[in-house]
């Protein structure tokens, strides 16, 4: 399976994880280790000042996993340039996942904020990774303003529903210059595959992983899903047709016993 | 020194950025640190002088997806 790359960064898995909603950190790292993934996203919040949280960095960083901090809670283009540059500092990363949702119920994504600050961000500095709907004039663009990459959701956030977005992916994949990184709404590993399988670059998935009773069988399910999907891409899938075509020679034989 | 913290009032022994963060006894990997809306790298904590009008946000890295 062939490797790829994300602003010269090589990538040998096709397969990104979040680190939420997992039962520990423990846990966690069970399941990411089984993924074998190489990349994982990470939030920021208002630092708890009551308690001490789980150190999660130090596990991650020890298994050389490359973080990737997200602007989740920004609402608007300001606010998500604010969190990028808060997350470089914590994170010593210029590399950032922008996401930009106002409404909490669906959790969709703003396009136009998404653009405003991605363009803001580039000229920062920053490896601009955007979560958007599948949305083709959109990536394309996200991409012609300087975009490492684009990240078109499958479906809502925690949905579970798949690829939900599947022919206007298909745009995406057709169109893009860039890697196409397929998040959100993933549920099944089969959900993976079939995203590979159509040409995505890769994948990230969190509540599928997370929220499996086994969570570390999971990551093991999901990395294998990745491969398979990749590897069929790369072999050449068979078309489509609405007619049977034989693969038996269909010989006379039968209609000599009359 | 008197200063607003995470939008709550904080009282702390010292002047500096890297003194609160000492007071607070919080880890320093993985956290970002704002006053009045400005990011402050962390090369400048341990210069950075607050004051009684310092707005200071402290962030912390935490699992999301």
């Amino acid at each position: 399976m062939s490797s790829f790359f994300i602003a010269g960064h090589e990538f040998h898995s096709r397969l990104f994880t979040g680190t939420g909603k997992y039962a520990s950190a423990n846990t966690m790292m069970d399941s990411l280790i089984a993924s074998k993934s190489e990349l994982v996203t990470l939030s920021l919040r208002r630092m708890d000042l009551k308690q001490q949280t789980d150190n999660i960095l130090q596990p991650l960083q020890q298994h050389c996993m490359k973080l990737l901090p997200n602007t989740s809670g920004a609402r608007t283009a300001k606010e998500a340039v604010f969190a990028a540059e808060l997350a470089r500092e914590a994170l010593e990363t210029n590399w950032v996942k922008l996401e930009i949702h106002p409404d909490p119920r669906y959790l969709m994504p703003d396009g136009m904020e998404t653009l405003l600050a991605a363009e803001e961000l580039i000229k920062k500095g920053f490896v601009v990774m955007p979560y958007v709907h599948a949305d083709p004039v959109l990536c394309k663009r996200l991409e012609e303003v300087g975009c490492q990459c684009v990240m078109p959701l499958g479906s809502p956030i925690g949905s579970n529903m798949g690829l939900a977005s599947r022919p206007f992916l298909e745009i995406i994949i057709e169109q893009s210059t860039v890697p196409v990184i397929v998040d959100a709404g993933i549920g099944a590993p089969s959900d993976a595959a079939l995203a590979l399988e159509i040409g995505a670059d890769a994948v990230l998935v969190n509540t599928a992983m997370a929220v499996a009773r086994q969570p570390a069988q999971m990551g093991k399910a999901f990395r294998l899903a990745v491969e398979a999907g990749r590897m069929a891409y790369e072999s050449g899938l068979g078309e489509r047709r609405v007619q049977a075509q034989a693969t038996s020679p269909l010989t006379e034989f039968i209609g000599a016993l009359s | 020194m008197k200063i607003m913290l995470n939008d709550a009032p904080c009282d702390f022994l010292g002047h500096t950025l890297l003194d609160l963060l000492r007071y607070l006894g919080k880890r320093e990997q993985g956290i970002a640190i704002a006053i009045n809306q400005q990011v402050v790298p962390k090369s400048l904590w341990a210069s950075t002088e607050l004051n009684e009008h310092s707005q200071v946000f402290i962030f912390e890295s935490i699992a999301g997806g």
